[in-house]
C-alpha cells in the first residue's frame, strides 16, 4: 500500500495535491500556459489578474522588465512594469471555465481587481461561474496605473474592508486577500480584510523598486521611453522582507487566517522557510519566469524526501513550527554567549575573516602572516560571527558557547 | 592551466591565450577571495599586485586597475599574455585549496585593454630634474628601469642596439604568444613619461661605461641580456645546425622563413624557447619536430600551457635522452642517434648529473637541428664594462641592490641572471631603479 501523499493540503476547505501554485502573474496568463504548469505538477493556478475593460485602461509598456543582478549572479531579483491582464474578460473567463473541466483536480484560483463596487462583485461572479475554486483579491498591483486600484487600495484599510465585503456578498468562494508589502505593519490591512470577511491572506505582492539606472542616459531602468518608475520587485532578493511578512501575519493571534505565501521562492527549501513560518500554501512567479515550470518537480520531490527522512506525515506537522520561536528582540537570553572557533585545517588563509572583523567588527580576529593562518582572541570576541559568515569555506569556522559566570566576554563586560 | 589552445590559431598567428569576455570578467572577480596581504601579489616578481588589482576590477574600478598595473608595470600588457603564471601569481591563490586559480593574466589584459580603450590618461611626464641615467638594453630590465627612474623624475636615455625596443619580447618571443601590438601599446606608455630611446645603438658605437659617465651620466644601468647561445661541441661545424635566436628571430612572425615544409626538425632542449621553437617549426609545415631534452616530461622547466601545446601540435617529446652521434654528408647533418638518460642524483638536471641508459638507442633523420640549450651575454660587455666583475659565463655580478662593484654602474635582467623570465626582469629593473635612486640620493646628501 503506498503511503498517502503528505504534500496534500487543505487550505480555506479546498483540497490542493500539493501547496504549489503560480501566483497570480505572467506565468498564468492564459489556459495554455496554466495547463501546462498543471501538467508540470503544480497543484493550483491563481490565474492573471482580471479586471473589466470599461474600468481600466491596461498599460503594457516596453521594454517591461529590469533584472537585479549581483556581481556575476544574475536576476536575484525582477522588475517587472506589467499589470493585470491585457486580454479581454470574455476569453479569460473562457480559458478558467475550460480550466477546471480539463482539470477537475487541480486548484483554479481567481485573481481579479475592481474599480468600484460593482466591478469587484461581477467579477467575483463571474468568477464562480467560470469554475474558480478561490477568488484573490488583488489589493496590491504596485503598477496599476490607476489612482482607485493596485496597491493603494492595499494601504486603505477602509476600502480593503468594503471590497472584501462586496465580493463575499456576491458569492459563495473562499476569498483571499492579497497584501501588498509596501506599507509599514501589514497585520491592521489583514485585519481590516478579515473584517470584510476574508477567509485567508495571499503576501507579498511585489515591492516597489528601482533596480538600475543607466549610466550614460541617467534613465532608471527598464527605460520606457525615456522613463521609468518604481514598480514591483520580485525574485530571490524579497524572500527575506516576504518571510517577515509571513511570520507577522501568522504570528498575529488577532488575524487567525491561513496565509498563502509568496516571494523569491525557487526551491523547497524556501517553500519550507515559509511553510515553518507559518504559510498553508505557496506561491511562485519569478523563479517560474526564469527557470520554467519544471522546477516544481524538485519542490515536490524535495519536499516530500525531507518529509519521509523525518517521518513527517503531514505538512500540518510543519506549518508555523519556526514562527513560534520569532520573539521581540527584548526577549533574546544574552546570558549565553558565544565565541567564533576557526577549524585550522580547513582554513585557506584568505584572511576575509580578519579583514571583517578587522574593519566590520571587533578585531577578534589575528592573523598569521607567516602560516596564513588566523586564530580568535576570546576576549575580544562578541559572537557575532560575522567571519563565519564571510568564510569562503562553508565549515571552516563554528561557534562554542562560554560560560558568562566564569569567562569574561568582550559583549557583556 | 589554460586549455582553450586551438593549434589552428597558432598556424595562423592568433594568440594562443583568448581575451576573457566582459561576463568573464566580472565572474572571475567576484570569484576571488580579495585575500588579506594577497599571496598573488607576493608571488609576482615585478610587483604588479594582482592582488589590488582584481579588487578595483571586483568593485568595477577598472581605469582604477588599469593604474595599477601600468603604475608597477610597465610590461603589464606583455606580462598578460607571457607571464607563467601557474608558476607565480596564479601557484599562490588561496583559492586552489577549493577550486581553480583566478585567471589573472585574463583578468590583467582586460584591464589593460580597457585603459587603452577607454583613453586611460597619459602617465607623469618625468621633470628630469634628478640626473641623467644611462640605460643600456631596451629589453623588459631596462624598459622597467627606465620607467621606474622617469616616475622619480629622473631623465633616462636608453641605449638600444635594434631598431626597435623590447628585447626579446620583440624579436624571440613568437607572435602566436605575444602580438606586437600589446608590446607597443607597453612602449607607448614608457614613452609617455618622456623616456628616450637612442635606437641602433650597439656596445661599440656607445664605447665604455667611462665614456657614459663623460657625457654626463650619473648612473648606468646594465641590462643587455644574452646573446650568445651555447652550442654543442657534438654538433659544431655542421651547415644544418642553429640556435634558437637566429631560428625564432626568423621564423617569429613569419612561418615560411626559413623553408620548413615537410623537414624533420630536432629542436635540443627543454626550455620555454625549446618549446616555442618546437611550436613554431610544427606551425610552419615541417614534417616532424623532435624536441629532444634531457629533463624528463614533467620536469622539462617549460611552461605547463607551451607543453600542451607543443603536444597538441604534434611535437615528438624525446624528452629524458641526449644526442650521441651525428652522421652527416658534406657538412650536412641527415641523422642524429641518441640514447635515453637517467638521472645519477635525483633533483639534479645538470648534464654532468646524466646517466643513459644502454639499449635504449634510437635514431631520427633530420634537416635542421636547432639549439636551445642556453644562452651567456655578449663578450663584448667585457669592453664597455671595463671594471666591472663578471663571472665565467659572462653574466654581470652584483649585489642583491642589482649595484656592481663600481660606483654609480648598476645591472639587472638576463645579463645578470643568466636567464630568467620576464616579469623577473621587469622586477630587476624595478629594483635597480630604486638603488640607483638611493645611490643618487647619498651622492646629493654628500656633495
Amino acid at each position: 500500500m503506498s503511503k498517502p501523499n503528505p504534500l496534500q493540503i487543505n487550505f480555506c476547505g479546498v483540497r490542493f495535491e500539493n501547496p504549489f501554485c503560480l501566483s497570480s502573474s505572467p506565468v498564468g496568463n492564459h489556459a495554455e500556459m496554466c495547463a501546462r504548469a498543471y501538467d508540470a505538477g503544480w497543484g493550483g493556478v491563481v490565474y492573471k489578474t482580471l479586471g473589466l475593460e470599461k474600468s481600466f485602461r491596461v498599460v503594457m509598456p516596453s521594454p517591461r522588465l529590469n533584472a537585479y543582478n549581483y556581481g556575476d549572479k544574475r536576476v536575484i531579483g525582477l522588475q517587472n512594469t506589467e499589470q493585470i491582464t491585457d486580454r479581454p474578460i470574455r476569453d479569460n473567463l473562457r480559458d478558467l471555465a475550460w480550466l477546471k473541466k480539463s482539470y477537475p483536480n487541480k486548484v483554479l484560483i481567481s485573481s481579479i481587481m475592481g474599480y468600484d463596487d460593482e466591478d469587484w462583485a461581477e467579477l467575483a461572479k463571474m468568477s464562480e461561474d467560470a469554475g474558480a475554486d478561490l477568488v484573490e483579491l488583488n489589493f496590491s498591483c504596485p503598477q496599476m496605473a490607476h489612482k482607485h486600484a493596485g496597491h493603494r487600495v492595499g494601504q486603505d484599510f477602509h476600502a480593503v474592508e468594503m471590497f472584501t465585503r462586496v465580493v463575499k456578498n456576491a458569492t459563495r468562494l473562499p476569498v483571499i486577500a492579497k497584501m501588498t508589502p509596501n506599507i509599514t505593519d501589514m497585520v491592521p490591512v489583514a485585519l481590516a480584510a478579515k473584517d470584510g470577511g476574508a477567509d485567508a491572506i495571499s503576501a507579498i505582492n511585489t515591492i516597489k523598486a528601482i533596480t538600475n539606472i543607466d549610466l550614460d542616459s541617467f534613465t532608471p531602468m527598464p527605460d520606457i521611453h525615456g522613463n521609468s518608475a518604481a514598480t514591483g520587485f520580485s525574485g530571490p532578493a524579497v524572500k527575506p522582507i516576504a518571510m517577515r511578512f509571513v511570520s507577522d501575519l501568522y504570528n498575529s493571534k488577532q488575524l487567525n487566517l491561513p496565509v498563502s505565501a509568496i516571494g523569491g521562492i525557487e526551491t523547497w527549501i524556501d517553500a519550507l522557510h515559509f511553510l515553518l513560518l507559518g504559510a498553508t500554501n505557496i506561491q511562485v512567479t519569478t523563479a517560474i519566469m526564469r527557470y520554467g515550470y519544471r522546477i516544481v518537480e524538485d519542490m515536490i520531490e524535495g519536499l516530500t524526501d525531507f518529509m519521509n527522512d523525518r517521518n513527517i506525515g503531514s505538512l500540518d506537522e510543519l506549518i508555523g513550527q519556526a514562527a513560534r520561536m520569532i520573539v521581540d528582540p527584548s526577549e533574546f537570553d544574552t546570558r549565553h554567549q558565544v565565541v567564533a572557533v576557526v577549524d585550522p585545517e580547513k582554513c585557506i588563509g584568505c584572511g576575509q575573516c580578519f579583514i571583517s572583523c578587522r574593519d566590520g567588527a571587533n578585531q577578534a580576529m589575528k592573523f598569521n602572516a607567516a602560516k596564513r593562518k588566523v586564530e580568535v582572541d576570546e576576549t575580544r570576541c562578541v559572537g557575532c560571527l560575522l567571519c563565519k559568515h564571510v568564510c569562503p569555506v562553508w565549515d571552516c569556522i563554528s561557534h562554542k558557547e562560554v560560560d558568562t559566570l566564569t569567562t569574561r566576554h568582550a559583549a557583556i563586560f | 592551466m589554460k586549455t582553450n589552445i586551438d593549434p589552428v590559431k597558432i598556424s595562423e598567428f592568433k594568440c594562443m591565450r583568448e581575451p576573457l569576455s566582459l561576463e568573464a570578467v566580472i565572474r572571475e572577480s567576484n570569484r576571488c577571495l580579495l585575500c588579506h596581504e594577497a599571496p598573488c601579489s607576493a608571488g609576482c616578481p615585478a610587483g604588479t599586485d594582482p592582488g589590488r588589482f582584481i579588487r578595483q576590477i571586483r568593485f568595477y574600478n577598472y581605469k582604477g586597475a588599469a593604474r595599477t598595473i601600468r603604475n608597477n608595470n610597465i610590461l603589464g600588457g606583455v606580462c598578460a599574455f607571457i607571464c607563467p603564471v601557474e608558476k607565480l601569481c596564479e601557484k599562490e591563490c588561496s583559492i586552489k585549496a577549493l577550486e581553480d586559480p583566478i585567471n589573472i593574466n585574463g583578468l590583467q589584459r582586460f584591464v589593460v585593454e580597457y585603459g587603452k580603450a577607454f583613453s586611460l590618461e597619459p602617465m607623469k611626464v618625468s621633470s628630469k630634474n634628478m640626473g641623467h641615467v644611462a640605460i643600456i638594453g631596451a629589453g623588459p630590465a631596462g624598459m622597467s628601469c627606465a620607467s621606474s627612474l622617469a616616475t622619480l623624475d629622473y631623465d633616462v636615455t636608453l641605449y638600444e642596439q635594434e631598431q626597435q625596443a623590447g628585447g626579446i619580447a620583440r624579436y624571440y618571443i613568437p607572435a602566436f604568444r605575444l602580438p606586437e601590438e600589446t608590446l607597443n601599446d607597453d612602449i607607448t606608455n614608457l614613452l609617455s613619461q618622456g623616456v628616450k630611446i637612442s635606437h641602433g645603438k650597439n656596445l661599440t658605437y656607445i664605447g665604455t661605461i667611462t665614456d657614459l659617465m663623460k657625457r654626463g651620466f650619473d648612473a648606468v644601468f646594465i641590462s643587455t641580456g644574452l646573446s650568445k647561445p651555447f652550442r654543442l661541441e657534438l654538433l659544431e661545424g655542421y651547415i644544418n645546425v642553429t640556435d634558437y635566436l637566429s631560428f625564432l628571430r626568423n621564423i617569429r612572425h613569419d612561418f615560411t622563413a626559413p623553408e620548413l615544409k615537410n623537414k624533420n626538425i630536432a629542436i635540443i632542449g627543454g626550455g620555454s624557447v625549446a618549446l616555442d621553437a618546437a611550436v613554431s617549426a610544427s606551425a610552419a609545415g615541417a614534417s616532424r619536430v623532435y624536441l629532444i631534452s634531457l629533463e624528463h616530461l614533467k620536469e622539462l622547466p617549460a611552461d605547463q600551457e607551451e607543453i600542451n601545446l607543443a603536444r597538441l601540435m604534434n611535437v615528438i617529446f624525446k624528452a629524458g635522452s641526449q644526442i650521441t652521434r651525428v652522421v652527416a654528408e658534406d657538412k650536412q647533418i641527415t641523422r642524429l642517434t641518441g640514447i635515453e638518460t637517467d638521472w645519477k642524483e635525483p633533483d639534479n638536471y645538470h648534464p654532468s648529473n646524466a646517466r643513459q641508459i644502454q639499449g635504449t638507442e634510437f635514431s631520427i633523420n633530420v634537416d635542421l637541428v636547432v639549439q636551445a640549450i642556453g644562452t651567456c651575454p655578449d663578450d663584448k660587455i667585457t669592453r664597455f664594462a671595463r671594471g666591472v666583475e663578471i663571472m665565467g659565463k659572462g653574466t654581470i655580478v652584483t649585489g642583491s641592490d642589482f649595484s656592481t662593484n663600481l660606483p654609480g654602474v648598476f645591472a639587472g635582467g638576463d645579463v645578470v641572471s643568466g636567464g630568467a623570465t620576464i616579469v623577473q626582469a621587469v622586477g630587476d629593473g624595478k629594483k635597480a631603479a630604486e638603488s640607483i635612486h638611493n645611490y643618487l640620493n647619498k651622492r646629493r646628501a654628500n656633495q
